[in-house]
């Protein structure tokens, strides 16, 4: 539903107004100073200089074309800088070691940034009335286990009677799908020949990722949230007892071996939990939702206003990655898919490792009696749609105004407002409700032990250090963020709320 | 005199088959326009054409002559025009012109034509149709030449891979040489321009390994010999070995070796043959009793014996009674409206009477056969069972030995009913089965010497069981037990020792226990064989 409405918005957004650019949300370990340089020369990319850019390509072109008036012998040289061309390309045999088991990527490129892999377009790609793909994977390059309890396995490579499958069965089929695949990944790691033991080289490791299954308990303190660190304890708890329960001294070698150490088990674990996509395919006439781990579509970072998506190829059995239909794609754009709508920013540290300050579907629990109008505060913004699909109407806006984002959809959605039919709101006491509600909000923010500033200071402060305690800092100045935006957005809405 | 080709027109066809057909005739032809006569020489013929010629020569012949007098004959003196109408040449008999000239296969009509799928013009030879467009393909297509079509990374690492050893280690984990990166080195994916067809194939891919040069191959004489075909030996002189000498029959006999017991096939285990299955519906029909469950060889050939001689005894026996009282006296059983004498007598009182000989007198008597007694005598009633056994036996057996259905019969592959079979299967070197070991080993039999041991122990037993003092307490309540016959009973069955499973089955046995008629017992006997000292003591009164 959100991403319909997103891509609608999107959409509209290429179609009629250009400027308007995607937020980005690196999966891994966005360093924010960084990330806000390039998000800020990518606005001024796109807002300002898109057509002097133009323009001088275009002389480029011309003068470059004048010895040769052959296209084919253009060379295409005067490539322009994109922030992604900052980013260090992939090693050549990252895409190698695919291509050749069939894995095709069309007209992208894989980079390496500080926060890891990403999936940048390499052309401009005009809007197209058709989906388009850009990579397509074999399922025998994957990693598959079936959500439910006969466990099926494609490709089948864990063979019969083999003990990583008893281990497998006792899981319990309800929530221990994490476990499953990263025994799996494990098992893969194991066999010889198989895709991801080249694979695995390119997998972030162990002191790369940001999942919290790896944090240690100091990371957790600094989270500054109670709940999702005991919540985070416990899965790695029960991640810890599996490996105590199947790794013991007694198991046979071919199990031994897969993971020696917890670490090892509870990095597969991160790797599952953070890569694993959940999918419904059809193999012939079995239709079945699986756990998939896909090589090179798991490079693809989240974004809320994603421009492709995933597809199940059942005829030849392929996974595509598609560009949505209707979306412009400008080379260097980062290509990106939404990992799950409808989830809070804990969920998302929870299982994948990052926040956004933009979840247009963060939460703030207000207790106070305070109220706003509803239509009053959506006019303010121009946010259209229903309460589940609520999105930025960007042609009833001028073209400069980027105030709107997804935390002022999540305000949308999280402040208490009322709406009675037609009965207008009385501004006086639309702003007392405003005002009371800013206040409850710096009421929050003083329960905080530091300030959003602060914890910018201490992320700045400390360049290198380990990814899970800054994905743990940028967790709770997310959340800072969030409330901070609130509050400037109830500003924004006592000044122009209609009389 | 001159050449002339002939063009025959489409207004005679008829003459137009006639002149491919004949043309491996030589004719001679009068014309009578011109006075010339004229020699056509076909250059080849069908066989086949000239039997309808010969057929209707004379109808043709007119028919001929009359064609050509229709026809336009051109005389074209020109060589090199271009015949759009198959042409036969005509030459002239004495061939002085020399300028013999071949059928010439014609070129085609048009060699381009406008395709209605494209549109255009396009080549009427070679490749004819052109490639739709992309919207015209099959389903699929598109995906397939977009996966071919797209370019081979290019690019060459530097790291190597660790097989899962060592996750995350070919990541560039963005070093600071980024800024120093000035690589024009891009990464994996190159950008594909959608106009691309060609790209350099690699010499190496990984999938075909083009072999650039050839192998420098190191054979052998002999090999060389055999590769090229030259005579040689059929077996490699340096890999022969000498054939042993073959072991003697006597050898072969002592060092024959049990082959394996192993059955891995189906065809390796006993067949059911006609003796072994009707033993085994004998056993089960109870009319024979079986050691195991399959016949033993020995006992199969046991039961074909006897059915030999059974069988011959019966012939025997029959063949007898004939003799003895005479074939008239064998025969009446099976004519019963024949009611004189037969005896041997009465026969040779007959033929002195009438003079009719005992055979006339027989097929007198056989003339009085019904056909129902006909047939009983025949062994052809079909009411008659000939054989109960094979009737009772069941379905499966059945088919085991004769295959398949009664009425539609297939062939049994099992085993031909007619076969003679060979007995001596693997094991025929083994000693047959000694009974009365396998029963000694299993326990089934003892010998006397044993059995009178455990008598002997059972006896001993039985006498340090028995208490003199309760025995003689009870004795002393054997007026009691016979008044109150029920406490008696219920005694009874608390002393049973031996066998008490028997009599708890069929209590009858029981009651007549109580008087076991045995006169010639001795004591110990006796009291082994009594329930107990009561018992004991009335068979001793009873026998006094």
């Amino acid at each position: 539903m959100l991403k319909n409405s997103f891509l609608l918005c999107t959409g509209e957004c290429y179609l009629h107004v250009p400027v308007q650019q995607p937020i980005f949300i690196c999966k891994k370990r966005n360093r924010s100073i960084k990330s806000a340089a390039a998000a800020a020369a990518a606005v001024a990319y796109n807002a300002t200089s898109s057509s002097a850019a133009a323009a001088a390509s275009n002389l480029e072109i011309s003068s470059a074309s004048s010895p040769s008036s052959f296209p084919l012998f253009q060379t295409p040289s005067s490539l322009q800088p994109t922030p992604a061309s900052e980013l260090e390309p992939a090693d050549p045999d990252f895409y190698k070691i695919g291509y050749v088991r069939s894995v095709r990527a069309y007209g992208i490129e894989f980079r390496e940034g500080p926060d890891g892999f990403g999936v940048y377009a390499s052309k401009d790609v005009e809007p197209l009335r058709r989906a388009r793909v850009i990579m397509e994977i074999p399922l025998e390059l994957m990693l598959t286990i079936s959500q439910k309890t006969p466990w099926m396995f494609f490709p089948d490579i864990i063979p019969v009677g083999h003990p990583i499958f008893d281990i497998i069965n006792s899981t319990n089929p309800e929530i221990d799908w994490d476990l499953r695949l990263a025994c799996l990944l494990l098992y893969a790691f194991d066999c010889k020949d198989n895709f991801w033991t080249l694979y695995g080289d390119f997998l972030p490791s162990a002191d790369e990722c940001t999942s919290l299954l790896l944090a240690t308990e100091e990371d957790l303190l600094e989270l500054q949230d109670h709940n999702l660190a005991s919540t985070m304890r416990e899965h790695r708890q029960r991640a810890l007892e599996f490996w105590e329960k199947n790794w013991h001294s007694a198991v046979p070698l071919k199990i031994k071996r897969l993971a020696r150490d917890p670490e090892r088990f509870i990095w597969a674990v991160s790797i599952a939990q953070s890569r694993c996509i959940n999918m419904q395919t059809r193999i012939g006439a079995l239709v079945q939702d699986l756990n998939m781990l896909v090589p090179y579509a798991d490079m693809l970072n989240h974004s809320f206003q994603p421009n492709c998506f995933f597809h199940w190829r059942f005829k030849d059995r392929m996974l595509e990655v598609m560009i949505n239909a209707g979306q412009r794609i400008r080379r260097g754009d980062e290509m990106t898919v939404n990992y799950m709508s409808g989830w809070k920013n804990n969920l998302f540290m929870q299982r994948y490792g990052f926040s956004s300050p933009v979840n247009p579907w963060d939460v703030i629990q207000f207790s106070g009696g305070a109220r706003i109008h509803l239509d009053s505060f959506l006019s303010v913004f121009n946010i259209s749609g229903l309460p589940e699909e609520y999105y930025h109407n960007s042609r009833l806006s001028n073209n400069g105004y980027n105030f709107v984002d997804g935390a002022v959809l999540a305000a949308a959605r999280t402040l208490p407002t009322w709406s009675d039919g037609d009965v207008p709101p009385i501004p006086s006491i639309e702003r007392k409700a405003a005002k009371e509600l800013q206040e409850e909000c710096q009421l929050m923010l003083a329960e905080y032990p530091t300030t959003a500033k602060e914890d910018q200071q201490i992320l700045d402060s400390m360049p290198e250090a380990r990814r899970t305690l800054e994905a743990a800092i940028k967790y709770r100045l997310h959340r800072k963020l969030l409330i901070e935006k609130v509050i400037q957005a109830l500003d924004v809405y006592q000044e122009q709320i209609l009389f | 005199m001159w050449f002339s080709e002939i063009h025959p027109t489409r207004s005679s066809s008829d003459s137009t088959n006639c002149w491919s057909g004949f043309k491996a005739e030589l004719w001679l032809l009068q014309s009578l326009d011109n006075g010339i006569s004229r020699r056509i020489v076909s250059v080849d013929g069908s066989v086949a054409k000239r039997r309808h010629l010969q057929g209707s020569k004379t109808s043709f012949a007119r028919a001929f002559v009359t064609s050509i007098w229709q026809l336009k004959v051109g005389l074209h003196h020109s060589s090199g025009n271009v015949r759009l109408l198959p042409c036969i040449k005509c030459e002239n008999s004495n061939k002085e012109g020399s300028s013999f000239e071949q059928v010439s296969v014609e070129p085609p009509p048009y060699h381009s034509y406008l395709d209605s799928t494209s549109g255009q013009l396009e080549p009427a030879s070679g490749a004819r149709a052109s490639i739709p467009g992309q919207e015209f393909w099959p389903e699929g297509t598109a995906s397939r030449v977009r996966a071919a079509r797209a370019p081979e990374p290019m690019g060459a690492s530097t790291t190597s891979p660790s097989y899962g050893q060592n996750p995350g280690s070919r990541r560039k984990k963005y070093k600071a040489s980024v800024a120093s990166s000035e690589t024009s080195e891009t990464s994996g994916v190159p950008d594909i321009p959608d106009d691309v067809l060609e790209e350099p194939k690699e010499l190496l891919s990984e999938y075909v390994v083009y072999q650039s040069e050839p192998e420098e191959e190191n054979l052998s004489d002999y090999e060389m010999d055999k590769k090229i075909g030259r005579p040689h030996p059929f077996i490699d002189p340096k890999a022969k070995k000498p054939v042993e000498e073959p072991l003697t029959s006597e050898e072969l006999w002592w060092n024959w070796r049990k082959p394996e017991k192993e059955q891995w096939s189906r065809w390796q285990r006993r067949r059911p043959d006609v003796e072994t299955v009707f033993l085994k519906a004998m056993a089960e029909t109870g009319q024979i009793k079986l050691y195991g469950d399959h016949p033993t060889l020995t006992e199969t050939s046991l039961y074909r014996a006897r059915r030999h001689i059974y069988k011959e005894e019966r012939l025997k026996a029959e063949q007898e009674r004939l003799e003895k009282i005479g074939p008239l006296a064998y025969y009446s059983e099976w004519v019963k409206a024949w009611k004189r004498d037969t005896s041997r007598e009465a026969v040779q009182k007959h033929f002195e009477e009438t003079g009719e000989d005992e055979n006339t007198q027989l097929i007198e008597m056989f003339t009085h056969q019904t056909d129902q007694e006909y047939r009983i005598m025949m062994g052809t009633d079909v009411r008659i069972r000939r054989d109960p056994l094979a009737m009772r036996m069941r379905e499966d057996q059945i088919k085991e030995i004769w295959g398949g259905d009664p009425v539609y019969p297939t062939i049994n592959y099992i085993q031909d009913p007619d076969a003679v079979i060979d007995f001596r299967g693997p094991d025929f070197h083994e000693p047959t089965p000694d009974m009365l070991a396998y029963l000694k080993e299993h326990g089934k039999i003892i010998s006397r010497e044993e059995l009178e041991m455990k008598l002997a122990k059972e006896k001993t037993e039985e006498l340090e069981m028995t208490d003199m003092d309760e025995a003689m307490a009870q004795a002393v309540d054997i007026g009691e037990n016979d008044d109150e016959g029920e406490e008696s009973d219920d005694g009874e069955e608390e002393k049973i020792s031996r066998n008490w499973s028997i009599l708890k089955s069929n209590p009858e046995l029981r009651k007549s226990k109580g008087k076991p008629k045995n006169n010639n017992l001795s004591l110990e006997e006796a009291i082994d064989d009594s329930e107990n000292l009561t018992d004991f003591l009335m068979d001793f009164e009873e026998d006094e």
